[in-house]
């Protein structure tokens, strides 16, 4: 669950949040739908490259290192390995490698906007986007509340290892551990998301109703270049292919 | 300002049967608060102060619902008939938890968050944001991620968000409950602020000592009604005695006595723990010391500011973090990381995350090895809720069960764990006299059970009233 | 009772939305151990199960469940499905929300009925396996993943199986849907909370 940590400290996308929904569509358009040789290869290394810089460009130097390394195996394996291999060892590779090379550009650049953008942003950004109070309300509820979740979950686990009850314990069952683990959160869940609530009707959220942004969204240069690129990889991917 | 007259409140809910039952919240109140009026409202748990609290923001009878007779205005509005988003620009609200109150992940947008659902330019948002960063000393929390503060800086998040509005009345719900000296510390300056600035303040808490100074009166609640109120003169005058029979909290800070300072000589039977080295990753927080002592079959108080190190060592002495180098010696053996859950049980601050089944027999049997036959185990466990007077609960769920009733569950599944050690993680935030009290004499009844009792509190009464040594960490 | 969905309905939506996307993502991440892949989707409607039942104790409303189900599909449709996938999102809301409307949110014995109908949103997540671009799709995987694989998955998943596969989700998502009364029997409402 440390996937959905927010840790932007100070270090703000240059990046629109709108460009970075887009972005992230046409990257699992691509990757999910080439292969690996020819054109279709290129695209899939431009999309890779992608989600590094970004990494970068927010300093998280350490994320940015690990995803090139995992992702450029993962290239060299589509370009390499998968061809070059056959029968039995083919298919093993195939099946393990294979689900995992098609979802973790996607997944990196979700990431990535997890941690540079924040609900806010969001929320102004789905507003100049004519989005409705109705999804945007409860998309900016679900951001905030992953944390929380996260924060829950650590907690119960802990609690579960000082009782000693364990995943493969004597406490029998599987059902019986999921039980365990997912009853608390689910009291908490209720907890919390009733007081959060509460102190959100207080500060004079009213759905329905207009209200107005802090946040700075526009769109650069930066924006409309990646727009650009977004546009042309959808229009080789939709016409050209 | 504030209007409640002849006001009584009903809560609905369901009770352990799925049967539709009233809870009393306020009872023919009535109350009128000047404008500029600082009030503290105090009472047992379940006086009804936090619905006093309600009732101005509105939540009450708009958000938790019930049946609402009598009148209630705030700022001229009938509570009754105008919504929650009706009165927000009257009135901000902090509450006691600081992890449920931010509806953002970051501390500027929620600064903003209250002004901005009222509309406000986004140009003066920002002025006011400055403003009261400036007078709150706000400036290195700006920008920061929530899930990254403290309690303390939490709260004053908290406080802060609701100031940038700049509402007429703040009412605030318990805020201290979480705190450590410093943040309560923090918490009274930002109160003494508002006061000066003539806002109108309603605090309801259990904490008293900090708004002594502050209090143009002190309303005392009892079943739902004012039992007594006192002007400031009054409080002033309020002697030791006069709080303890009323069942409040100190009014004036009780210094940290460090009872029978313990020798520098080894004691044998002590727990000792030795060169512990521990630090989070990514994280400055962790702890390392040479050597701390813990006298056996006593009552230890762990006292120091956020920061300190004092959960961290929790934790490692509870063998929750594999990486934690030093040794810990108890009862002439060492104990490893991997058989610390076997020595010292943790009762966690918020008993929530350690209740699992559906029944408090349950609760305490899941603690014992399944390798005891289950009649054994049974009686054991009725021996212990016995003790800790939790029989006639044995079929309730935990999570029906009040927070007293809570924290004596968890404490009985460690009790009949056999862990010679029992560690409690701020046994008593949030709680009335009365309940403190009776935290102490559970630490009493298992001192003479032979356990090894580890507090770690800021609440200066308790170590007062039970501890017999202190070791504090900086 | 006001019918129009207000603040507190669009928070608790938002909460539960979160906590089912939660279990039901971890529960397709132990998925993707390929072994596992073919029964994750019920896997995943079975244990959505037990958040969701918990989330209509909270619906009184209608569009609630539709919401929801529009939610994960938009999630599901940014990490990477394909766009029908929302379709199937938001219809299977719609459905169960239809459903529970039926009895104004009040019936007990309708609610798994209700999840069962709900946890169909899963199909779309399976979608590129079939429905007119089953072939395309096999023969675009051909080249890069080589014949072996495509022979085995077209092998594992003949054309029957999605019919088969909506079926196995429903009845997973039943089961889960009563799986969850007796959770929420047995905790929640003994706890008074439900």
């Amino acid at each position: 669950m440390k996937f959905f940590q927010y840790g932007n400290e100070g270090y703000k996308s240059i990046l629109d949040p709108r460009t970075k929904l887009l972005l992230l569509i046409v990257i699992n358009v691509v990757i999910i739908g080439t292969g690996f040789t020819g054109t279709d290869y290129v695209l899939r290394v431009i999309c890779a490259v992608i989600p590094f810089v970004l990494f970068l460009m927010i300093r998280r130097f350490r994320t940015a290192l690990l995803y090139a390394l995992v992702c450029g195996f993962m290239l060299l394996a589509e370009r390499f390995l998968f061809p070059s291999t056959h029968g039995v060892l083919n298919l093993i590779i195939v099946i393990t490698l294979g689900p995992f090379s098609r979802i973790l550009v996607g997944y990196a650049f979700a990431y990535y906007m997890m941690c540079s953008t924040t609900v806010s942003e969001f929320v102004t950004a789905m507003k100049r986007m004519r989005v409705p109070d109705a999804i945007s309300i409860p998309l900016s509820v679900m951001f905030r509340f992953f944390p929380t979740l996260a924060e829950e979950n650590r907690a119960i686990r802990d609690a579960m290892r000082l009782r000693g009850i364990r995943l493969t314990g004597k406490n029998g069952g599987l059902l019986r551990q999921i039980e365990y683990e997912v009853v608390p959160l689910m009291m908490s869940t209720l907890r919390i998301g009733d007081e959060l609530s509460a102190a959100s009707l207080t500060k004079g959220l009213n759905a329905g109703r207009p209200r107005t942004h802090i946040c700075h969204v526009k769109m650069e240069i930066w924006d409309w270049a990646l727009v650009l690129l977004s546009l042309g990889f959808l229009f080789y991917m939709l016409v050209l292919r | 300002m504030i209007k409640l007259q002849n006001v009584s409140f009903h809560y609905k809910n369901t009770d352990a049967f799925g049967k539709q039952q009233r809870t009393r919240g306020v009872d023919e109140l009535s109350l009128i608060i000047q404008k500029g009026e600082f009030v503290v409202l105090a009472g047992d748990s379940g006086c009804g102060k936090t619905t006093v609290t309600r009732l101005i923001n509105g939540l009450v009878p708009h958000y938790y619902e019930g049946e609402l007779t009598g009148s209630a205005t705030v700022c001229g509005l009938d509570v009754a008939s105008s919504g929650i988003g009706d009165l927000s620009p009257h009135v901000g609200s902090v509450f006691q938890n600081p992890r449920s109150q931010f509806f953002n992940v970051d501390t500027t947008s929620e600064l903003a968050f209250a002004s901005e659902n009222l509309c406000v330019e986004p140009k003066e948002i920002h002025r006011s944001i400055r403003r009261v960063a400036e007078e709150m000393k706000l400036e290195n929390l700006m920008d920061r991620s929530i899930f990254a503060l403290s309690g303390g800086e939490k709260q004053k998040i908290a406080c802060a968000s609701v100031a940038v509005a700049e509402p007429e009345i703040m009412v605030l719900d318990e805020p201290s409950s979480n705190l450590d000296e410093a943040g309560v510390e923090e918490l009274r300056r930002v109160l003494a602020l508002w006061k000066n600035k003539g806002r109108t303040i309603v605090v309801a808490e259990h904490r008293l000592y900090y708004l002594a100074d502050l209090a143009d009166r002190l309303i005392l609640l009892k079943d739902g009604r004012i039992a007594e109120a006192f002007d400031a003169s009054a409080v002033a005058a309020m002697t030791e005695a006069d709080t303890a029979s009323r069942g409040l909290r100190a009014l004036r800070k009780v210094p940290l006595t460090e009872p029978g300072q313990q020798s520098g000589r080894p004691d044998e039977d002590a727990l000792i723990c030795r060169d512990f080295d521990f630090h989070y990753k990514h994280s400055e927080n962790g702890i390392y010391f040479a050597e701390k002592q813990f006298r056996r079959g006593a009552v230890t108080a762990i006292v120091g500011h956020n920061g300190a190190g004092k959960s961290t060592f929790a934790r490692v002495l509870c063998g929750l973090e594999k990486r934690a180098k030093g040794t810990v010696q108890f009862d002439g053996r060492d104990w490893p990381v991997k058989k610390r859950p076997a020595l010292c049980y943790m009762i966690m601050q918020d008993v929530n995350h350690q209740l699992f089944t559906d029944s408090v027999l349950e609760e305490v049997m899941l603690s014992m090895p399944v390798t005891i036959p289950e009649a054994h185990r049974r009686e054991q466990a009725l021996t212990v809720l016995d003790k800790l007077d939790l029989l006639p609960l044995k079929d309730i769920h935990p999570m029906a069960l009040s927070g007293g009733q809570k924290q004596r569950v968890a404490i009985a599944s460690g009790v009949v764990s056999e862990n010679p050690i029992l560690l409690f993680d701020e046994p008593t935030s949030g709680l009335d006299l009365k309940h403190m009290r009776q935290v102490a004499d559970l630490f009493r009844l298992l001192k003479e059970e032979g356990r090894t009792v580890l507090v770690i509190t800021h609440d200066t009464e308790l170590v007062h009233e039970i501890a017999d040594g202190v070791v504090s960490f900086s | 009772m006001d019918k129009k969905l207000n603040t507190k309905d669009l928070i608790n939506i938002g909460i539960f939305t979160a906590l089912y996307f939660a279990i039901v993502f971890i529960v397709a991440f132990i998925g993707y151990i390929p072994i596992l892949m073919v029964i994750m989707p019920a896997l995943c409607a079975l244990i959505g199960g037990i958040p969701f039942m918990l989330f209509l104790t909270r619906t009184k409303k209608f569009g609630m469940i539709t919401i929801m189900g529009a939610l994960l599909a938009l999630l599901t449709f940014l990490l990477g499905r394909p766009w029908l996938s929302i379709l199937f999102g938001v219809c299977a809301g719609l459905l169960a929300d239809l459903y529970m409307k039926s009895s104004d949110y009040l019936s007990i014995k309708k609610a798994p009925m209700s999840c069962a109908v709900f946890s169909l949103w899963i199909v779309g997540m399976a979608l590129p396996m079939y429905f007119g671009y089953r072939d395309a799709y096999m023969e675009s995987l051909r080249p890069s993943y080589g014949d072996a694989y495509v022979e085995a998955l077209t092998g594992l998943t003949p054309g029957w199986t999605f019919w088969a596969l909506i079926v196995t989700i429903f009845v997973a998502g039943l089961l889960g849907g009563f799986l969850g009364t007796r959770i929420l029997k047995k905790h929640f409402v003994k706890a008074g909370m439900a």
